[in-house]
């Protein structure tokens, strides 16, 4: 029984001392816990301690990023404004086209710009963004009862904002209060000329401060918008001279119009009168010209040398005056319309072959070289036979009249384009600089040596003038004096 | 089921509807039009603007409400009205109702009571979506959303948005036919052979050590780890709490509050909208006591990673959806919610994001969508297992056909 309770007792002091073992195995696990709870705990307070530093720096890199896109939204809308602006000229259209997305770009959402009507001794509101319309109303009329405040904004030329809150509290306060928001920035419009005025743009977002960036925006704004005023009171200034220019060139227009129809009416005038004139004339002349050609056929008597000679005269400048009033009466007719020109393709070669056989004679008595420069592919010309011919022959004849002996005159015809183009080149005595623009009209004559020798009637051009005209072809002279002429026509060419 | 979107920037409200309803109805042909969803800016809600609209869709159910702005194929509208038409087919069921005055009467029970009203019809009939637009003033939207899950079903798949009230009206107003509703939230519900996939991302990432919400009552975060709540923000942005008050929103945007749901992948993110002066947080909505809160971060390239990801999802679950026997990424109609938050974030880049959803639907596929303060989704939006909430800073894409 002894020996039963020793060994009890020496069981449970083993158990005793693996119990304590145990214990102490515990507590140091215990320990080695409780360690490294500390270290994790002190670790996160370190990760927070991190993290804390990571929100201020985001939170300066934010600020940061934010008013770099402030400005960076500044210039785009600026850019945008520019545009806007330079599209127009119309001082209503300027602010019109302007509108609120600029603005709201800017992160505001109001905005207001006045002009200031001299003559109407007040404030003129061109711009409104962001208000109801019995706002609008309400804040018009209150500008213009406050318009002293306003105008001294102007006078002082720089942008106001509500930044100076604490300088100038009362009057932040006042356009506050009248314009409904909290924040605002406010530019003076200061144009070259009468156009002065003022530009707000203000939120009422109680988060959004107004920087200095934001007062450096809107000045810009307001200086573009002041150049766009004074552009467009420089293009209205032109665009007024313009239309003045333009109601004076048509007043003179008119004035024109009026003188040539009357220049036309008179030249029927004279054209009926030439006609009639002629026609009464040339009975009469052909009753001298038949009893003349009587008394010269001595079918009535004998008649005397001395008579027979004057009567010759007669029947002579009888022929002449009956050729001149032919001619009148020509040029009468085509002017009024009257003659139809018989247009058939002709060939321009063969026409000119036909005047220059007639006319070699006279070259023949005064040597001179008649040459032609005709090309044989030529098209055919749209042409009244008989009139060209009649132009041909007055053309070279005269070349022949006014070359000296021993001259040369060449006949040329060449294609260009869609129209025959002929010319009747001499080494006459050529045409005073001074008479070039006068030589196709009636009854006008060089003054030159040779005309004074020769008689004519200075309608010989004027009809070639007529004809070539009638034909929708054109007629020039060029000329060099001493060295000769050359007349130049246009022709259709027969498709 | 045909569905024709149209969209106008008239400035006058009725030219405006005219125009849009001509648009939307000239894909549907002699159709009859069942439904339509409209969108617009405040400048255009005007009461002869809606029986516009219900005259030149001849009598259709109309719902809807307006935003800061309007997404579509052709860019983002701070003027605009956007028009969705739908022609159902026998098969496919819905049904809109409103609940009113949700200021006055307890959150849960506003919710619940919308449900009641939505399954008013449906008895007997499988239910497969459910659609709130809610006021954007409404502060207890988690607590609604719990009432209508309480009706419809917890993981019943809901969307949603508070839409964005401009900063120039501040207030959204909600279409429901002829009527415009203040202070209410509209429902549509939707059953029969419907198609749809959704996605919801934010791209904000948890950052610093997780901390515990201590004292909270509805929206209003008292403390978090024993400590006046706003600590958290003047801790990790060494600034002092009248700094942080002015600055609230912009930060808020940044690093809003990011809550850890049990089982859930993505933290929901909560948007602070105040800091009161005894250091207690306001939030947009609320979120349940001793939750488990972060500070989250976000970037414009992380938010625009989310937008990827959000489509990607849309269109997956959208393809799983389909029986086998139909074609997968058939022709659909995407419906855009997105946070103005982001837009705030991204600016300049919101367009960027607009192309990721073109470029990923198609040019032709129709979008639509609106700016937003709070979005109703399933968290994962993985499967339709998934819990909705109401998120903050999220986009929320859903892709439907018929």
């Amino acid at each position: 029984m002894e020996y039963f309770m020793d060994i009890l007792r020496i069981v449970n002091i083993l158990t005793l001392i693996s119990l304590v073992v145990a214990l102490i195995f515990k507590v140091d696990k215990a320990k080695q816990l409780q360690a490294n709870v500390d270290k994790l705990k002190k670790s996160l307070e370190e990760m927070d301690e991190q993290a804390k530093l990571i929100v201020r720096t985001d939170m300066e890199l934010n600020k940061t990023q934010e008013e770099l896109d402030k400005k960076i939204t500044g210039l785009y809308s600026l850019q945008e404004f520019s545009r806007i602006m330079s599209t127009t000229l119309e001082k209503n259209q300027i602010f019109r086209k302007v509108g609120a997305a600029p603005f709201e770009e800017l992160g505001v959402e109001k905005a207001w710009a006045v002009l200031w009507d001299e003559k109407a001794d007040q404030f003129v509101t061109y711009l409104v963004s962001g208000y109801k319309r019995d706002e609008t109303e309400q804040i018009k009329s209150q500008i213009n009862t406050e318009q002293e405040l306003y105008l001294g904004l102007i006078r002082k030329g720089k942008t106001f904002s509500s930044r100076y809150a604490i300088q100038q509290a009362a009057l932040v306060e006042k356009i506050k209060t009248l314009f409904k928001v909290h924040s605002f920035v406010i530019a003076p419009i200061l144009a070259k000329e009468e156009d002065k005025g003022l530009i707000l743009m203000g939120t009422e977002n109680l988060d959004m401060t107004i920087t200095e960036g934001d007062e450096e925006l809107i000045t810009i704004l307001a200086n573009q918008i002041s150049q766009a005023l004074d552009n467009s009171r420089l293009f209205e200034k032109t665009w007024q001279a313009q239309q003045d220019l333009e109601k004076k060139v048509e007043e003179r227009t008119r004035e024109l119009t009026f003188a040539l129809d009357e220049v036309r009416k008179i030249n029927k005038r004279k054209s009926d009168f030439i006609s009639s004139v002629s026609h009464e004339l040339r009975t009469p002349l052909t009753s001298i010209k038949g009893y003349a050609a009587i008394l010269l056929a001595e079918k009535l008597g004998k008649v005397p040398d001395a008579v027979k000679e004057r009567l010759e005269k007669i029947n002579r400048h009888s022929d002449e005056l009956v050729h001149m009033v032919n001619d009148l009466l020509d040029i009468a007719r085509i002017e009024a319309g009257k003659t139809i020109m018989n247009a058939e393709p002709q060939n321009i070669n063969e026409m000119i072959a036909n005047v220059t056989d007639l006319i070699i004679i006279q070259c023949k008595n005064k040597n001179i070289k008649l040459n032609t420069q005709l090309p044989q592919d030529l098209p055919l010309a749209l042409a009244d036979r008989t009139q060209i011919e009649r132009v041909l022959m007055n053309l070279i004849g005269n070349a022949v009249k006014f070359t000296p002996e021993n001259g040369n005159i060449t006949v040329t015809a060449v294609k260009k384009e869609d129209f025959m183009q002929v010319g009747i080149k001499d080494t006459g005595i050529g045409i005073p600089p001074e008479s070039i623009n006068f030589i196709f009209d009636e009854f006008y004559r060089v003054d030159n040596a040779v005309n004074q020798q020769v008689k004519g009637t200075g309608l010989g051009l004027s009809l070639v003038k007529n004809i070539i005209h009638a034909h929708r072809g054109k007629i020039w002279v060029e000329s060099k004096m001493g060295e000769g002429s050359t007349f130049i026509f246009t022709l259709p060419i027969a498709q | 089921m045909k569905i024709g979107v149209g969209l106008s920037i008239e400035q006058d409200p009725a030219l405006a509807a005219k125009e849009a309803c001509r648009m939307a109805t000239s894909n549907l042909y002699n159709s009859k039009i069942s439904l339509a969803i409209i969108f617009n800016t405040p400048s255009l809600t005007s009461s002869y603007f809606l029986k516009t609209i219900s005259v030149a869709l001849a009598d259709a159910s109309v719902i809807g409400c307006s935003a800061a702005a309007i997404i579509s194929n052709k860019g983002i509208f701070k003027h605009g009205l956007a028009i969705i038409a739908f022609s159902f087919p026998e098969n496919i069921y819905f049904n809109i109702a409103s609940m009113q005055n949700i200021r006055s009467t307890e959150a849960i029970n506003a919710g619940e009571e919308l449900g009641e009203k939505l399954l008013y019809g449906f008895k007997g009939l499988h239910r497969d979506l459910g659609m709130i637009f809610s006021d954007s003033l409404n502060e207890a939207g988690s607590k609604f959303i719990y009432g209508l899950q309480a009706r419809l079903g917890k993981s019943f798949p809901l969307v949603g948005a508070s839409p964005s009230p401009d900063m120039r009206f501040g207030r959204t107003h909600l279409y429901l036919n002829q009527d415009i509703l203040h202070d209410s939230v509209l429902g549509i519900l939707w059953g029969g052979k419907i198609r749809f996939g959704l996605g919801i991302k934010h791209g904000w990432r948890p950052l610093g050590r997780p901390r515990v919400v201590t004292k909270i009552e509805d929206n209003i975060i008292y403390e978090i780890d024993g400590d006046p709540a706003v600590r958290i923000y003047e801790d990790y942005l060494a600034k002092d709490i009248t700094e942080l008050q002015k600055e609230i929103k912009r930060i808020s945007i940044l690093y809003p509050l990011g809550v850890y749901l049990p089982g859930e992948k993505e933290y929901l993110l909560r948007n602070i909208t105040a800091i009161e002066n005894d250091g207690s947080l306001r939030l947009q909505s609320n979120i349940s006591p001793e939750s488990s809160v972060r500070l989250m971060i976000g970037t414009k390239e992380s938010c625009l990673e989310a937008t990827e990801e959000a489509v990607y999802e849309a269109k997956k679950n959208f393809n799983s959806s389909l029986p086998e026997s139909e074609e997968k990424d058939k022709k659909n109609f995407v419906l855009v919610f997105d946070s103005l938050s982001r837009y705030m974030l991204l600016r300049r880049d919101a367009k960027r994001e607009l192309d990721i959803i073109k470029n990923s639907f198609g040019e032709d596929t129709p979008i639509i969508g609106i700016y937003t303060t709070a979005e109703q989704a399933p968290l994962k939006a993985i499967t339709y297992q998934g819990q909705s909430y109401m998120h903050n800073q999220s986009i929320a894409v859903l892709t439907i056909s018929g």
